[in-house]
């Protein structure tokens, strides 16, 4: 009976932590979720121009790791962008053109994605600062493109 | 009552014939340059600081366009309606054949070889400050670029033609009432002369101003918020300010800012893409290197 009780009250906690973590998805709003993971993405770059900056050592692990997170980050900011989400109930800085020329916006989406796996190849300190570069002008040319400046 | 209302109209004539003598434009005369020894090299560097490219680009669906040569033709979106920057390569159709005075009137006081006002989308408001000298040179340099034949494209005004007669001459009262005048910019003899270049091509060339610079009723850049940021001018988003970088924690000291200005968001400045700055700052990565820390050393002793 006792551990019937503990057992169902587990089920019922890992019920709810379910819930609450479905909640959570379900009322963030596409707004909320491409920040968060676009902050995500500001992150893992600057952890990788910190090397390029020489304020911290090169480190294979330390770029692929921050590499691999930031592509992810970039997938998933991709797929919060509905039609309809120019506006909500959160100030947002992506800009109206993005619905006009959603498969250019995809297209650099991809772009990003693409440089960034190329980064988390990366094992010679020698080929860093090429691949840096050509992420941050995947940054760059959809920032250009699509986004207000905030401030 | 007739005679009150004759009056009125004689009047309201008076009045409007001397605003429009005052608003017609105020050219300077060709005896206003010396001689001029041209340095195309150093016409490049402005050419680039200035971003003249940035602007006069060939239309975005004119894809058969060299984007390294100023044919224009891109459109300019400003609250006033849609403009299209035109052709300035050395071509019939561009500005070949213009002489020096024509072009110092034109980048200097906003003042067509016509007679007639320039639009303030053309940043001649800033150019102002620039030496007739440094103007010369990028004449001298774009008469090196390849001619290329491109006819120029009417803007888009709400009213068309006619508005935009009156509107051109109307610019003459908005050049006075904004306190607009071609004034060079004077050295700051306290500072040093990385200091002086730097705010010569912020404030001149560079018309970083235009954008960071809040505007006031007159539409006018507000000098006492000079560089403090504000709405974007095409009126989307916020543009930051350029002051009290080192005490916001924006950049570390001038080298850092210099380092931002060169690479941008490839080294992870995460401000320095939208809204047009991505076009600056790619301008910047292409000066001499002193320059971009001559400009960083001018912005970092901003309070
Ligand atoms: C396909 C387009 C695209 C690409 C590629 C892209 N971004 Fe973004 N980014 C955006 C948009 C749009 C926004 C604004 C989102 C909003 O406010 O809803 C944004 C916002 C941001 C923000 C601000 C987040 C916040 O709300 O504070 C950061 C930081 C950022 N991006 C970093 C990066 C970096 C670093 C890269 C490259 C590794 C990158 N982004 C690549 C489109 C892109
Ligand atoms: C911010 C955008 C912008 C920049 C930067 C800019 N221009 Fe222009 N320019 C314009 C616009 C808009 C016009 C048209 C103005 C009008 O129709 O009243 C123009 C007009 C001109 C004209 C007149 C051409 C003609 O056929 O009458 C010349 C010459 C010119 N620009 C040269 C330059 C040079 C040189 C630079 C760099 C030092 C430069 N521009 C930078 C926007 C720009
Ligand atoms: C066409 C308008 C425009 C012009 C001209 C312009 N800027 Fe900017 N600038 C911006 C905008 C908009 C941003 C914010 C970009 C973003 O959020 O991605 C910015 C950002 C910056 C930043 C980053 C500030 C920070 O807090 O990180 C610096 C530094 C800067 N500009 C310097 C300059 C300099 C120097 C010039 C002149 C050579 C200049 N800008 C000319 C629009 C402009």
């Amino acid at each position: 009976m006792y551990s019937r009780l503990v057992s169902s009250s587990r089920t019922a906690v890992i019920g709810l932590t379910a819930v609450m973590a479905l909640s959570t998805t379900a009322f963030a709003g596409p707004i909320d979720d491409r920040q968060a993971a676009m902050k995500n993405v500001g992150k893992a770059m600057g952890a990788l121009a910190a090397i390029a900056k020489k304020e911290a050592p090169f480190d294979a692990g330390v770029v692929n790791s921050n590499a691999t997170a930031l592509a992810d980050n970039v997938k998933a900011a991709k797929d919060h962008f509905p039609e309809g989400s120019a506006t909500g109930d959160k100030e947002t800085w992506a800009k109206a053109e993005i619905w006009q020329n959603k498969a250019d916006f995809d297209a650099k989406a991809d772009k990003a994605v693409e440089a960034a796996m190329a980064m988390a190849a990366v094992t010679a300190e020698a080929d860093f600062g090429a691949a840096l570069g050509a992420l941050g002008n995947a940054c760059k040319a959809c920032h250009t493109d699509y986004r207000r400046p905030k401030q | 009552m007739k005679r009150i209302l004759a009056a009125g109209i004689i009047a309201g004539g008076i009045a409007a014939a001397v605003g429009w003598i005052v608003a017609a434009p105020d050219p300077l005369p060709a005896s206003a340059l010396g001689a001029h020894a041209a340095n195309v090299e150093n016409g490049k560097r402005l050419y680039t600081a200035a971003g003249c490219l940035s602007c006069h680009l060939p239309a975005k669906d004119d894809t058969e366009a060299d984007v390294s040569l100023p044919s224009g033709g891109r459109a300019l979106k400003t609250p006033a309606g849609v403009f299209y920057p035109p052709n300035i390569t050395p071509d019939a159709t561009g500005i070949g054949g213009w002489t020096g005075i024509q072009f110092v009137n034109a980048v200097k006081g906003g003042i067509s070889p016509q007679n007639t006002h320039y639009l303030p989308a053309f940043p001649y408001t800033s150019y102002a400050r620039m030496t007739n000298s440094d103007v010369l040179d990028i004449k001298a340099y774009m008469d090196t670029l390849k001619p290329v034949q491109a006819s120029n494209r009417q803007p888009d005004l709400p009213l068309g033609l006619p508005a935009e007669t009156v509107m051109r001459r109307g610019l003459g009262i908005w050049k006075i009432a904004a306190g607009f005048g071609p004034v060079e910019f004077a050295r700051d003899a306290s500072r040093d002369e990385v200091w002086n270049r730097g705010a010569y091509l912020v404030r001149g060339p560079g018309h970083c101003g235009e954008c960071h610079t809040p505007r006031n009723w007159a539409m006018a850049l507000d000098a006492s918020r000079w560089l403090a940021g504000g709405p974007h001018p095409e009126g989307a988003g916020k543009v930051p300010s350029l002051r009290n970088l080192k005490a916001r924690k924006r950049f570390k000291d001038a080298k850092d800012l210099a380092t931002a200005l060169e690479f941008g968001e490839t080294l992870g400045y995460d401000k320095m893409s939208s809204g047009g700055m991505a076009a600056v700052q790619t301008n910047m990565s292409k000066l001499p290197a002193e320059d971009r820390l001559a400009i960083a050393t001018y912005l970092m002793s901003l309070e």
